[in-house]
């Protein structure tokens, strides 16, 4: 006759006593007694998952976003000359699935050094945040590095006409109210 | 309801008696009624904020546990959000359903936030003025006014005309009955070492015994604790408002201040039971020490703040109770109420009664004689060998006795006992399995 015998149906002496003093509970206690004390005396350093109070408060403190998010767009400028870097390509706007970009260009004899030649130039860039949908192919497909998605997220404006960044939006970044604790 | 009618009948006669017999003096006006209404204000003001703020402590222990920051936003760390809420509450509209039995829905919750309140009157604050009426059935009142706190949500439960309503009051019904046993049992063990029911008779016994009763009565203080929970239904024991089932259960009609009354009930009896714990178990507001403060006012002063820090340290524990341990099954709660509360409260009865009766003198028919006449002709155990005699039989011969009893008594049938069930089926299952076997084998020898 086959012996059916399942060791996970016995008790062991530990278990048993571990059931009769409790344990269960006691140990469910514990876990939350240390949350609470650790909560009083740890130093709060909100959006930590290793610390006892995950809370950011954040309109009073800056919330944290994570390396890869994407938010707001912005231009980007040459840092030594000051001027953008965007070359007009429009292969942005080509790569947006949504055609929320639009680039604006003029042809234009552009002097450099001795040569004078016929080049694009941009002259407006319009951007629709409401359209966006963060997927960050405009900026892949940009070959100087100029279009890019920033970690700012408070995009939030009063009316309709505020979501369309234009150039000077963009370069710039808008004015934040900056809260501080 | 019938125990706080004996209650009165039992007060009332002595009260007509001293109206009429002793002189109306200012003395008698200062003593019996200008004196004890400040009293009453000044405890129904500090317990009623306290109370507030016994919802904010609440909410700040459930924060805290559960790795969040709780209110922060009205006042620094939130410390005025208790007057947010009771201006909201306040300001509420005050809805009462279409086909709602209309007085009754407006009485009850007045029933449960009187029978929570009047409660107040007999707990002992602190030593000397600090307590406002030394009834000698103190606490045979308390226990008889809480429970006409029962009706007061049965009869929010039958005139809100809901459902949700209903099966609450049902439950609580049910529930607070069954506790109130569990209550009134484990306490009779204390009341034996106090040889009285008045509130500040029970910590003087304490004191002249020279320690709290929680030693000589550790599974005392266990049911009491349990039952508490149950009495005030609190989680792990909150089945009445179970929001997951009932919506918000007995008050589930209720809105604006109505609510709120209800929530002050269920926050004064907590801060009530705890009392009562402190008062009976944990020695009131006496400690080791209290003694050399000679100055009278600052001696009150110190015992009434003791008295606090105890009754906080309780009410901490039901906290975290209810923030650690999910919710009971509806009879898992009844089964702990009558199956373990009941059987351990008379148990400890019967024990501490034989330990009690082995501890007498030998002139009063007792065995070891480790009592002795103390105060008022109260038999008090002797200082040091009746004290570690009742500690050592309470924590080393009836805890293990009682858990005894209770195995004994919660032992399950087969029929619920799944570890019993699992044995069986694979006893079955290797039968089978040889009856399948067999006519194989059989097969495979003829051939």
């Amino acid at each position: 006759m086959p012996r059916v015998k399942s060791t996970a149906d016995r008790r062991t002496l530990g278990e048993v006593i571990k059931r009769l003093l409790l344990f269960d509970l006691f140990k469910g206690l514990f876990l939350t007694f240390s949350y609470n004390w650790r909560a009083l005396y740890e130093k709060r350093d909100g959006g930590n998952p290793n610390q006892a109070i995950y809370t950011e408060q954040y309109p009073l403190e800056a919330a944290r976003v994570s390396e890869r998010f994407r938010g707001a767009p912005r231009l980007n400028l040459d840092p030594e000359s000051g001027q953008t870097l965007c070359i007009a390509c429009d292969l942005c706007a080509l790569a947006c699935p949504v055609d929320c970009i639009e680039v604006g260009s003029i042809r234009r004899e552009v002097r450099e050094g001795e040569k004078v030649n016929k080049k694009k130039v941009l002259t407006t860039f319009i951007f629709d945040t409401s359209r966006c949908m963060f997927c960050n192919l405009c900026s892949e497909a940009c070959p100087t590095d100029c279009l890019e998605l920033t970690q700012s997220f408070e995009l939030a404006v009063y009316h309709r006409s505020g979501f369309r960044w234009d150039r000077e939006m963009l370069e710039k970044g808008i004015d934040y109210v900056r809260y501080s604790k | 309801m019938l125990g706080t009618l004996t209650t009165l009948m039992l007060v009332a006669p002595e009260w007509v008696l001293r109206w009429t017999k002793e002189p109306r003096g200012n003395a008698f006006w200062a003593e019996f009624v200008v004196w004890p209404l400040i009293q009453i204000l000044i405890v129904l003001f500090i317990v009623l904020t306290l109370v507030a703020y016994l919802v904010y402590l609440e909410r700040k222990v459930s924060a805290f546990m559960q790795a969040r920051l709780g209110p922060m936003r009205v006042g620094p760390w939130g410390l005025l959000q208790p007057a947010a809420d009771g201006l909201k509450l306040l300001l509420k509209e005050d809805i009462i359903p279409l086909k709602a039995d209309k007085t009754v829905f407006q009485i009850a919750p007045i029933i449960s936030v009187v029978a929570a309140l009047v409660v107040l009157a007999v707990i002992p604050w602190g030593a000397a003025w600090a307590t406002i009426a030394n009834v000698n059935i103190g606490l045979l009142f308390i226990l008889a006014v809480s429970s006409v706190g029962v009706l007061g949500l049965v009869l929010a439960g039958w005139a809100s005309n809901s459902k949700y309503s209903l099966l609450g009051a049902l439950r609580s019904s049910a529930q607070m009955i069954s506790y109130e046993i569990g209550m009134g049992l484990s306490i009779i063990g204390a009341l034996m070492f106090a040889r009285t029911l008045s509130m500040s008779g029970i910590i003087e016994a304490q004191q002249a015994d020279g320690v709290w009763y929680v030693f000589f009565q550790p599974i005392g203080f266990i049911i009491y604790l349990v039952c508490a929970l149950g009495e005030t239904n609190r989680a792990p024991f909150d089945l009445p408002e179970a929001e997951s089932e009932l919506v918000a259960g007995y008050h589930t009609e209720y809105s604006g201040f109505r609510w709120a009354l209800f929530f002050m009930a269920e926050y004064t009896s907590m801060l009530v039971t705890s009392a009562i714990a402190v008062t009976l178990f944990l020695g009131g507001w006496s400690f080791p020490g209290l003694g050399l403060i000679k100055n009278q006012t600052l001696f009150v002063v110190v015992s009434i703040v003791i008295f606090a820090a105890k009754v906080m340290v309780l009410i901490y524990l039901y906290m975290w109770f209810r923030w650690t341990w999910p919710r009971y099954r509806y009879d898992q709660l009844m089964d702990l109420g009558w199956k373990w509360m009941i059987p351990a409260g008379l148990a400890n009865i019967v024990l501490t009664g034989i330990w009690y009766v082995l501890a007498l003198p030998k002139s009063r028919g007792g065995v070891f004689g480790l009592m002795q006449l103390g105060l008022r002709d109260r038999l008090a155990p002797t200082r040091w060998s009746g004290i570690i005699y009742f500690v050592v039989t309470g924590f080393v011969i009836t805890i293990p006795i009682i858990w005894l009893v209770l195995a004994a008594i919660n032992r399950r049938t087969r029929d619920f006992n799944l570890h019993a069930q699992r044995q069986l089926q694979i006893k079955l299952r290797a039968k089978r399995l040889q009856k399948h076997a067999e006519p194989q084998a059989a097969g495979e020898g003829a051939s």
